[in-house]
Order: structure tokens, then C-alpha cells, then sequence
């Protein structure tokens, strides 16, 4: 039986640095949850999917979104099979266990609807049929914040869905050295199988029995409403904010081996929480702020219990 | 020294604040000025003290401006004045030693001290209370060729002389202040405050955990929590890793986790965790006892 911590070793013996990108991964994980990781090109959001995948087992399935994508093409199609004159159901790459959403923003809202669709309701219809995706599934989606030109925006009810939002950042000096040595004569295999699907659903089930005091659920309440009158911002966060709060403090407590959670807990996934929930106001696009602050500022004015 | 030297000498001094005017006062916070005999009932002969106490949140080397009562009939035996000074302020305490040399009811009018108030920038006077003293005739003696009828004469004349005396250096002294100075309002003394007993972090984990020994609700264990918080070097609002980063103190940091873990911890798991908290800042507390006292 292997624990959560051999999955985040995995991913750090390919991974280079980006320990917080690694951590929500896994944490997401033991959450059940999904992720939109968000950064530039090269940074390795997607090299930290796929080291995922390969250490959770499972089926994997990468899609990479473009404009003519259509829905069938993820959740599937009914087509005719001449021989058994009947229609036969084709299922589409979300009917696996990690699926990797490659540029999310680039596919039309139709797509994006269909995939947010199935994410949330882990089911999809398919003609007559309704199917159900496998346990456990997980959806990490990339974008990139800079090629704007020919994206189709999130809508902030989709952001939504996803039960957190990594920043990837640019790699230290350092850290981009041990880039070159580690991948200069080639990408080194991925840890593959370090964990099975049955060991993922029992981690998702101790998570779910981690103990929350009465007062850190306050404080996840009371950091989700303080983005409702925070300055700069035009809309808060949903009460789905909350529940994630609440969801990601338990996964993190059960990846420490506690069987509680802290106040620490909340307040350290709160940025991945909240920053893709909120909507910003226009001031601070116009005087070029840093929206991240925001989010700083609000997890900062909420004292901790 | 006597009577009419001492009269003379404060009626100077009165003068010379009077005519000093507004402009040359200085600006003070007056906490606390009072005045007290250490006896309110003496006999003629017998020496009292009365005390006056001023203290200032400035730290001043002298307060020149405070005027001291007039002491009339009595024999002004001694002066002396103490100033102490710190950061915090100045207590300036001036004992007068007195000796009366007349029978009667007495009443010292308060010291008082002219200056900008600090809390209105205002010109004003500050008083101290008045003190009343009862002087007794002093046991009769027998006093050879003075006859009883002689020494009552002797005796009234000089209580007229004396009163007379005070009267017009009285007079002379209030004529002079109303002619140099506007009319300041009086405020009224400030019993000062007893000073609280030095608070440390240590002293309030004692006093939580004492608190939370006598009824370990969520009341006390908030409080000792956040006594231990401060005892690290965070404030209220902060969370375990905070405190933990800001001390290396290895007997503080179980204390603080095992804190956390009965605040936060599954009820089945709070009265051990109750117990290991308890221990844990008993451990501490012996360290730091021990560590303060090498």
C-alpha cells in the first residue's frame, strides 16, 4: 500500500523545483478534485501532469485543445455500424483516469462547456446513454496567460469547476540549471505506477474522515466572504469556494499524516482557492496591479483562528 | 526660618512665575497632583510634614513652576524636593517640615502649577487638594513672674498678628497673580495611578495556564494559545507555522503544537492532547524560570 508522499517523491524526481505546483497536484488528487495550472510556455505544466498520471496508474488520455475541437471529440459519439445495422457508442478520451486538457483556452466555449460539464458531474450523456467516467478521475487543464490572440476565455462559472488554480512560475537560476543536467541528454523515463487506482480511492476516502474543527471551517467561510468586499475586486468567490477551502485543508492535513486539520492548512491553499474564483475589478487591468495581491491582501486581513 | 521670611520668599516666587506670563510655560501632561500631611492634628511645637506629589508623563530634571502653599504661622523647619525621572515620567514629591506655632484650625490651600496643558494646548492652572490641619494650644507650663493674665494677652496678641500676617501676604499675593495672568481653568488633581505590576510573556502563560488548569474550557484554551502565540513572537491572528518560524525555543514550540492539537484535534483525542499541553508549558515555563535566573 503506498502512501500520497511516494506519489509527490515521484513527481519530484521529475520535477525540478515548482514544489507548490507538485503539491496542489497531489493534494487535488486526494481531494478529487480537478486543476487549471497556468503559466508560460516551458515550465513544465505539462510534463507535471503527465508525471502524475504515470505515478497514480490508470488510464491516461491527452487532449490538446484547438478552435475546431468539437465536443464529440472528448466525451464521444453514437456512429452507425453497417454490419449490425445499429448505432454503437464510441466513447472520447474524457473516459479515462487523468485527463490532460491542454491549452483549455483555446477549444470554443462549446467544448469547454461539454468537458466542465463532465468534470462536474463526472457522468456524460452520449446520445440515449448517459455514462459514468471512471474512479478516480481527474482533469488537469494548462493555459498559457500570454498567447491571448484566438482564445476563448474561461467563463468565471467554469473557473469554477476547478477545485484550485496553480501560478507555474519561472524556475530559479538554479533550479533551471538542474534543468539542463537532468534534461539535456534526453526527458529521463517517469516513475510510473508508484501507486494504484485502488490506493487513490482510499486515500480520497481517509481524506474525506480527516477531522475539521467548527472554527477552521469558520475561517474558510470567513476568508471566502472577505473577497466579496475586498478592494479591487468586482465579484467574490461562490460558496463552492468554501467547500474547497475545506476539501484541499483536509487533503493537505492527510498528505502531512494528520488527522486533523490547522488553521496553516487553510490559509495555504486558500491562494490556489480563491484567485481563479474572484473577478477582478477593471482597475486592475487598467493600472496594470497585480491581481495576486489582491489575493494576498485578502488572505492576510482574515486573522487565522 | 521664619514666618515672614518664608511668607516673603514664596510671595517672591508667586511674583516671579506671575510676571514669567503664558509665554514662558511650559507644555506638560499633568497625570496626578495632590497634597497630604502625615498629620492632621499636632500641637503647637510639634513638627509635621505635608507632601506634595506631581507627576508628569515628560521626562523633566525639575519642575520649577510648581508653587508651593503658603505655610503662614507656621515655622517652615524644612524643604526638600525629590525628582525622579524615566522614560516614562517624572514624579517630582516636596516635603515641607513644619512646625506651628499657633493653636488652631489650619488650611494649607493646594499647591498648584501653571502650564500648557498637553491635552488641550491650553494655558492652565493645576491644583492640588487643600489640606486642613488642627493645631492644639500646647500643654500649659508653668512660667515663673508671668502671670496667667499676661501670657492670655501675650498669647491673643500674637494669634491677631499672625492673622493679620497671613491676611494681607494673602492679599498682596492673589492681587499680584490676577494682575499678571488670565483666568485658566482649574483641573482638578489626579489621584495618581498605582503602577501595575511588570506584565511579560511569561507571566500570562502562568496566569492561562492557571486559568485553563481551573476550568480547561475553549475560553481558557483560547487564551493560553494565544498567551503561547505571543510568548513566540507572533500576534493574535497568526497561525502555528508563523509562531513556530519566529522561535527556536525547543520546550515553546511543543507547548505551541501541542496547543494546536487539542484546539483543533478530534474530541477523542482532546484530553490527551489536553494533558500533553498542560506539560508541555509546565515545561516550558520551568526552562524559562531557570534560564532567567542563571
Amino acid at each position: 500500500m503506498s502512501r500520497p508522499r511516494d506519489v509527490l517523491d515521484a513527481l519530484h524526481a521529475t520535477i525540478v523545483g515548482q514544489d507548490d505546483v507538485v503539491e496542489a497536484l497531489v493534494l487535488t488528487l486526494i481531494a478529487g478534485g480537478h486543476v487549471l495550472l497556468e503559466g508560460a510556455p516551458g515550465v513544465a505544466k505539462t510534463l507535471a501532469c503527465r508525471a502524475l498520471a504515470a505515478a497514480a496508474g490508470g488510464v491516461f488520455r491527452r487532449v490538446q485543445f484547438t478552435p475546431d475541437l468539437l465536443p464529440s471529440d472528448i466525451v464521444g459519439t453514437r456512429i452507425f455500424d453497417q454490419k449490425t445495422g445499429e448505432f454503437a457508442t464510441v466513447l472520447g478520451p474524457l473516459f479515462a483516469n487523468v485527463v490532460l486538457a491542454d491549452e483549455i483556452n483555446r477549444a470554443p466555449a462549446k467544448v469547454q462547456s461539454a468537458l466542465l460539464e463532465g468534470m462536474q458531474e463526472r457522468r456524460v450523456t452520449i446520445g440515449p446513454q448517459t455514462h459514468d467516467l471512471p474512479a478516480p478521475f481527474v482533469v488537469l487543464a494548462t493555459m498559457n496567460p500570454f498567447d491571448t490572440e484566438g482564445t476563448y476565455a474561461l467563463p468565471l462559472a467554469q473557473l469554477d469547476r476547478f477545485l484550485a488554480k496553480v501560478v507555474v512560475a519561472y524556475p530559479s537560476r538554479d533550479e533551471e540549471r538542474a534543468i539542463v543536467d537532468r534534461f539535456g541528454a534526453g526527458e529521463p523515463p517517469l516513475r510510473a505506477n508508484v501507486a494504484t487506482l485502488d490506493d487513490v480511492l482510499r486515500w480520497q476516502r481517509e481524506a474525506h474522515d480527516v477531522f475539521v474543527d467548527a472554527k477552521i471551517r469558520d475561517y474558510a467561510v470567513d476568508l471566502t466572504r472577505a473577497t466579496r468586499t475586498a478592494d479591487l475586486v468586482a465579484h467574490g468567490a461562490s460558496p463552492r469556494a468554501a467547500l474547497a477551502l475545506v476539501a484541499l485543508a483536509r487533503a493537505r492535513a492527510y498528505l502531512e499524516g494528520r488527522t486533523f486539520a490547522v488553521p496553516d492548512d487553510v490559509r495555504d491553499v486558500a491562494p490556489a482557492v480563491l484567485r481563479h474564483r474572484i473577478s477582478y475589478d477593471d482597475r486592475i487591468a487598467i493600472g496594470g496591479g497585480d491581481p495576486e495581491d489582491v489575493v494576498r491582501r485578502i488572505i492576510a486581513s482574515v486573522p487565522a483562528p | 526660618m521664619s514666618f515672614g521670611r518664608a511668607a516673603v520668599g514664596l510671595a517672591a516666587a508667586a511674583l516671579l512665575t506671575a510676571t514669567a506670563g503664558a509665554a514662558s510655560l511650559r507644555t506638560l501632561h499633568v497625570d496626578a497632583l495632590s497634597m497630604r500631611a502625615d498629620r492632621v492634628h499636632v500641637a503647637v511645637g510639634e513638627v509635621f510634614h505635608l507632601a506634595i506629589h506631581v507627576r508628569v508623563r515628560e521626562n523633566v530634571a525639575a519642575l520649577d513652576e510648581l508653587v508651593v502653599p503658603d505655610v503662614g504661622t507656621m515655622k517652615l523647619e524644612g524643604d526638600e524636593r525629590n525628582v525622579t525621572s524615566s522614560p516614562a515620567g517624572t514624579d517630582v514629591v516636596e516635603t515641607l517640615t513644619l512646625e506651628p506655632t499657633v493653636a488652631g484650625a489650619f488650611t494649607f490651600k493646594g499647591a498648584y502649577l501653571d502650564a500648557i496643558d498637553a491635552r488641550t494646548r491650553k494655558p492652565s492652572r493645576f491644583s492640588a487638594n487643600p489640606v486642613r490641619i488642627v493645631v492644639d494650644a500646647p500643654a500649659p507650663v508653668s512660667v515663673a513672674g508671668v502671670d496667667a493674665a499676661w501670657r492670655l494677652v501675650l498669647l491673643a496678641g500674637l494669634v491677631a498678628g499672625g492673622l493679620a500676617l497671613i491676611g494681607g501676604g494673602l492679599v498682596l499675593v492673589v492681587a499680584l497673580r490676577r494682575r499678571a495672568q488670565p483666568v485658566v481653568p482649574v483641573v482638578a488633581p489626579v489621584p495618581p495611578a498605582p503602577a501595575p505590576p511588570p506584565r511579560t510573556p511569561r507571566t500570562d502563560v502562568e496566569d492561562a495556564l492557571r486559568a485553563y488548569r481551573t476550568a480547561p474550557g475553549q475560553a481558557a484554551l483560547t487564551r493560553l494559545r494565544g498567551a503561547l502565540f505571543v510568548a513566540a513572537g507572533t500576534n493574535a491572528g497568526a497561525t502555528l507555522r508563523d509562531a513556530l518560524a519566529a522561535t527556536s525555543d525547543g520546550a515553546l514550540r511543543a507547548a505551541l503544537i501541542a496547543a494546536e492539537r487539542t484546539a483543533f484535534g478530534p474530541a477523542h483525542e482532546r484530553d490527551a492532547a489536553s494533558a500533553e499541553l498542560v506539560a508541555a508549558t509546565e515545561s516550558w515555563l520551568s526552562a524559562a524560570l531557570a534560564g532567567s535566573s542563571r
